[in-house]
């Protein structure tokens, strides 16, 4: 099925991880170092150590740490009449603020709960940085912002927006690590993504992030979005791969003129790491593939838009990071371990999976 | 001015208190064994209104839920200290819509599950007229919930459609026509009114995202 080829400008991003906003986990990456920590799973109620990358204590507090950190991304969003029906705002999450639900549980303080489901939050939001009714909201686990980044394109193509503002976010709680330490994905070891070892693991970080989309003329943009969705099962890929191909096979059309690095999802799982670095050097042969999970973790629903602020600020640097805590032998013979110059490419494809095996890549693009 | 045709259309209304157990009994026979013992009550009533529709691996759907599988994400939070992989896996939205593709083994080329509430129907119908797929399932629904209830974070009525969205006019049940045209925004019909009008094929209009909305039938 073909992708979405309508182009976008991207007039503005950033992001926030524990290393701080874009530049500064560029640089983090490049000097090889992991935001990841062993910290117990379930914070201050204990249970194993798993690799988390944390902005603050995983204890929800009141507020809870991801509402002064928003604000913090926030004031470098460009000044619009965000919300308006021109220049709709798309919230994107998998967890939104569901950490307050486990703090409420907890403690039986009820103030947690103006924070605890999807609405709420993106209420809060909306009070908080004053946008108003269009506010749209996706959820679709691991691939939630490249559906609003994808979304934004078509809004603008079909003149039904003039500026788009796509917003993630995702802050680990214990509601989160307990889950995935509970799937048996989260044990206590580092994540290495893509490489062939005994048992895989992956790591989890807080990351949230914002692109301004546009039509106008833009030095970075989105040329294109690929989305495909198995349905084989909810937390395995087929066997045969072909989710994987399916997603690469699209975006490598649009991507066919160009020259291209590769920053996959690369979360350290096995099995979905080895189809995905296959199905990726099948389509990609000549180009580099990444993963910055090893060092962020992963950071769920923002991690498209996240990876894409950092990828965006690493071309603005001309040095993209290589795939920290990976090691050799990989999966694959294009995984990039060390860090590399960006001249001689004119495009990278980045590519996310969640859940159900929803699968998502997007092409960008820079002058 | 934009228009989509509503084809298969199914709304689903339960009896007022039905539970999970109850639902699982009045619809089992749209469902494999296996699958009907883990699905939500969310995930049975969107299943059973999609029951009959025919989608395809390149076709698309539009699926949108407030309070998603609130037994799940409750029933996930009293699991604690040992969390429960199975609820965990069960309360991330969009489960409800999963678990019916995945019970089907029907891969589709775009799942787009919006969560919001204000504007909401307006936001999932937009989504459906920039989606270029020929069928756009046009899903949603919620379940009724228990404690959360009480602290309005779930719904307090269990309910779901779905319509089957195209370009063609020929055999449509009804329409949808959005006309673009700059006017304060009038309030927007919420998704349950949404499930009535569909269930009564009753008209709706109002002002908002930029245009006039219309569901009007054939």
């Amino acid at each position: 099925m073909p992708a979405d080829q309508l182009s976008a400008g991207i007039e503005a991003c950033d992001c926030l991880t524990p290393f701080g906003d874009a530049p500064a986990t560029v640089a983090a990456l490049l000097a090889g170092r992991r935001a990841l920590e062993l910290t117990p799973a379930l914070g201050r109620d204990g249970g194993d150590p798993v690799p988390l990358a944390l902005t603050g204590p995983m204890d929800e507090t009141l507020p809870p740490r991801w509402v002064p950190g928003l604000r913090q991304l926030a004031s470098g969003i460009p000044a619009a009449a965000w919300g308006s029906a021109r220049a709709p705002v798309i919230v994107t999450s998998s967890n939104f603020g569901v950490g307050s639900l486990y703090a409420f549980i907890r403690s039986h303080d009820a103030r947690h709960l103006a924070y605890g489901t999807p609405f709420k939050s993106v209420d809060l939001l909306r009070t908080e940085f004053d946008w108003g009714e269009h506010v749209h909201v996706f959820s679709h686990a691991c691939v939630s912002a490249h559906l609003g980044l994808a979304h934004a394109a078509r809004l603008l193509h079909a003149d039904l927006a003039d500026r788009v503002l796509v917003f993630s976010f995702d802050f680990i709680s214990p509601f989160v690590a307990g889950g995935f330490h509970s799937l048996k994905i989260l044990n206590a070891l580092m994540p290495m993504p893509y490489a062939v070892r005994e048992t895989g693991s992956i790591g989890l970080g807080d990351g949230a992030a914002f692109a301004v989309l546009t039509r106008k003329a833009a030095s970075y943009r989105i040329a294109s979005n690929s989305l495909y969705n198995e349905m084989f099962h909810f937390t395995g890929n087929r066997p045969d791969g072909s989710g994987f191909a399916a997603c690469m096979a699209s975006i490598a059309t649009a991507a066919a003129a160009r020259r291209v690095w590769i920053k996959g999802h690369g979360t350290g799982t096995l099995e979905a790491g080895r189809l995905e670095a296959e199905a990726i050097a099948r389509r990609f042969p000549d180009a580099p593939l990444v993963s910055w999970k090893g060092s962020l973790g992963h950071t769920l629903g923002s991690c498209g838009l996240v990876e894409l602020a950092v990828a965006v600020a690493a071309l603005r640097a001309g040095r993209i990071p290589g795939t920290v805590g990976g090691a050799a032998p990989s999966f694959s013979d294009t995984v990039a371990l060390a860090p590399f110059d960006s001249a001689g490419f004119d495009g990278a494809v980045l590519a996310s999976n969640a859940f159900g095996g929803a699968h998502a890549a997007l092409l960008l693009t820079h002058d | 001015m934009i228009e989509r045709f509503i084809h298969h259309l199914r709304v689903e209304l339960p009896a007022p208190g039905e539970t999970v157990a109850g639902a699982r009994i009045r619809l089992a026979d749209k469902f494999p064994r296996t699958a009907l013992r883990r699905m939500t009550h969310l995930g049975l009533l969107v299943g059973s209104a999609l029951d009959g529709s025919m989608l395809e691996p390149e076709d698309a759907m539009v699926y949108a839920s407030t309070y998603s599988e609130t037994h799940a994400l409750e029933d996930y939070l009293m699991s604690f200290p040992q969390p429960s992989p199975s609820l965990f896996q069960a309360s991330i939205h969009p489960s409800g819509a999963q678990q019916v593709l995945i019970g089907r083994q029907q891969p589709i080329a775009r799942l787009w599950p919006l969560a919001g509430q204000t504007r909401l129907l307006e936001q999932a119908l937009l989504t459906v007229l920039v989606e270029p797929a020929r069928r756009v399932a046009l899903v949603g629904g919620e379940e009724c919930g228990g404690w959360m209830i009480q602290y309005n974070m779930a719904s307090p009525r269990s309910f779901a459609f779905a319509a089957v969205v195209t370009r063609e006019a020929a055999g449509a049940a009804g329409r949808i026509t959005f006309t673009p045209a700059m006017q304060a925004d009038d309030a927007c019909p919420s998704l349950e009114e949404f499930t009535q009008a569909l269930a009564e094929r009753g008209s709706l209009t109002w002002h908002g995202g930029g245009g006039l909305w219309r569901l009007e039938w054939s």
